[in-house]
């Protein structure tokens, strides 16, 4: 690869690994990373968590957000090295004993899945929303993902079951 | 993925922040929230050797200073700011600049400080796929300048992006920074080179520790609008920024300060325009002639695809709706939020 070779040319010096702590989903791992690698790439490559995606990296597309100690975050956008210590949710955490989440099972009535590929940025962002905002109006929940595009549902039935797992009225469409 | 290796070195307090930028020289770059230097290292348009990461330090929660505004700590996140009740109530300006930056994601990570220190933007620059195959412009010390292909070696026309500079110049907010040589205290406004290639005027290893504003006087009023093309997640089309302050009967306008951010390489206070409302009583005339005045004196530079005489036009639009906004605020007609 072109890129990569070139950036081998100019970084020789070999920088040093370390060994952070990171709670993902309530497990403990401990695991060696270089400073540059970022909080995807651990959960993809070096745990084996293929929910959280790769997209813009660029922090413009949300499919990699995460839930760093409760708040939502870009995975593309977050050093390993400074999630030392914390706890991490990601989508497959969201489940609990084989049922999903409210919001999981929304998204599923109300078709708000397509292609898929936001999808699991979109549940991150709507997880924390809904914890800190039990019942959000359209206008908080659009705001809430003003950070995750997708390119397949037109956003509608995504707002839809946010309200759906919410409890405000929306009934499930797909059965 | 971030295709070259720098070292990492989390601070504990923003001067040891500040010693280990200097013992690790040229190459160490501070680090917030990342929202705005992790992407260019990823396009490998910046190369820092080491980082110095901020975010272990906890920031102070804001507080109000002795002459009765605001202090508010660097590293406070966006999302904070925007929620923090004192910031809210009391400088409801503020909160919403920084409601309105990029998304929940970059402002639960995004820094006060580093939404201030960020770099200028330009459309060439910022960009994932061609980069590598073009020649360097001259912000990245090469030869040519893409969308001003005109411009004199050296001369580099990106753009200043901060939603949050322009209403903080505005409500002539100062910033206070560290550094091993002493910290000092300067207005938001003179922290910029007004130069693309090197936007931020303050020293190698000087960081921001807090940003300070002033108590508002009586009879005091603000608006602001961003123009963005989804009007969400989104760098801005043009930012302005208005604070102004009313005479005892609400008539006549006795201070003003205008500011337009995103259209050049840093904020842009309007001075003429400022220069043609104080001191006069406020009627539509009024609006015309100071929005002419603004649009005479701003010199916007276009970008992202938005042409100069586009941007002119949003200025006169949006203007003079910002200007009445703040009136009506002024004389408690609006409601401050
Ligand atoms: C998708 C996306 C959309 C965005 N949209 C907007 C937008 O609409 N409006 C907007 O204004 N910005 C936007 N940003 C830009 C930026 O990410 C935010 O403004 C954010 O606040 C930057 O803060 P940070 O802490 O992440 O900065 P960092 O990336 O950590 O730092 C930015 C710069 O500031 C320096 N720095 C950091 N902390 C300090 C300090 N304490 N003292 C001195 N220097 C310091 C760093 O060395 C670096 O040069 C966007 C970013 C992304 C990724
Ligand atoms: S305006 Fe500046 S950043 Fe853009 S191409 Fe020209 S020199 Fe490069
Ligand atoms: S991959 Fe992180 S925002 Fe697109
Ligand atoms: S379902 Fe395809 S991008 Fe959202």
């Amino acid at each position: 690869m072109l890129e990569a070779r070139s950036a081998q040319a100019q970084s020789p010096a070999a920088v040093r690994s370390r060994i952070i702590e990171l709670t993902v989903n309530g497990e403990r791992h401990e695991i060696l990373v270089k400073p540059r690698n970022t909080i995807v790439e651990v959960l993809r490559e070096k745990i084996g968590l293929m929910g959280t995606k790769h997209g813009c990296e660029q922090g413009a597309c949300g499919v990699c957000t995460v839930l760093l100690d409760g708040r939502a975050v870009l995975g593309c956008l977050t050093l390993a090295v400074e999630c030392d210590g914390k706890s991490v949710r990601t989508v497959e955490g969201l489940a609990q004993g084989g049922q999903l989440s409210p919001i999981q099972q929304a998204f599923l009535d109300q078709g708000a899945v397509q292609c898929g590929y936001c999808t699991a940025g979109m549940l991150m962002s709507a997880t924390a929303l809904l914890e800190r905002n039990p019942k959000p109006s359209i206008a908080e929940i659009k705001k809430a993902l003003e950070g995750n595009i997708c390119r397949c549902t037109g956003y509608n039935a995504i707002v839809a079951a946010i309200q759906q797992a919410s409890g405000q009225g929306v009934e499930p469409v797909m059965r | 993925m971030i295709l070259f290796d720098f070292e990492y070195e989390p601070a504990r307090s923003l001067p040891e922040a500040s010693a280990l930028l200097s013992r690790l020289g040229e190459g160490a770059r501070a680090m917030g929230g990342g929202t705005d230097l992790l992407p260019k290292m990823r396009i490998a348009i910046t190369r820092p050797t080491a980082i110095v990461g901020l975010s272990g330090i906890e920031p102070e929660p804001p507080s109000v200073t002795a002459e009765g505004g605001l202090r508010i700590d660097g590293l406070t996140t966006l999302a904070a700011l925007a929620r923090a009740p004192l910031v809210t109530t009391n400088l409801p300006m503020l909160a919403e600049s920084a409601r309105v930056v990029g998304s929940d994601q970059v402002r639960e990570m995004g820094t006060l400080a580093g939404n201030l220190c960020q770099d200028t933007r330009c459309l060439e620059l910022n960009q994932k796929h061609d980069y590598q195959f073009k020649a360097k412009c001259f912000k990245r010390g090469g030869e040519c300048c893409y969308p001003f292909p005109n411009n004199r070696p050296g001369r580099c026309w990106s753009v200043y992006m901060s939603d949050i500079a322009p209403a903080l110049i505005a409500l002539n907010a100062e910033i206070e920074t560290v550094h091993a040589a002493g910290g000092r205290r300067l207005a938001v406004a003179e922290m910029f080179s007004g130069q693309g290639i090197d936007p931020i005027s303050l020293e190698p290893a000087e960081l921001i520790s807090a940003v300070i504003t002033p108590p508002l006087p009586a009879n005091f009023g603000w608006g602001y609008h961003k123009s963005s093309r989804r009007g969400g997640f989104e760098y801005a089309i043009a930012v302005i920024a208005v604070t102004l302050t009313l005479d005892a009967s609400r008539q006549a306008c006795t201070d003003a300060r205008i500011v337009i951010g995103a259209i050049r390489e840093k904020p842009v206070r309007v001075h003429e325009a400022e220069r043609v409302l104080v001191g006069q009583t406020i009627d539509d005339a009024l609006f015309a002639e100071t929005v002419n005045a603004a649009v005479g004196e701003a010199r916007p530079l276009r970008h992202h695809g938005f042409s100069r005489s586009y941007l002119i036009d949003n200025l006169r639009i949006y203007l003079r709706r910002v200007l009445i906004r703040a009136v009506e605020r002024a004389r408690g007609h609006a409601s401050t939020t």
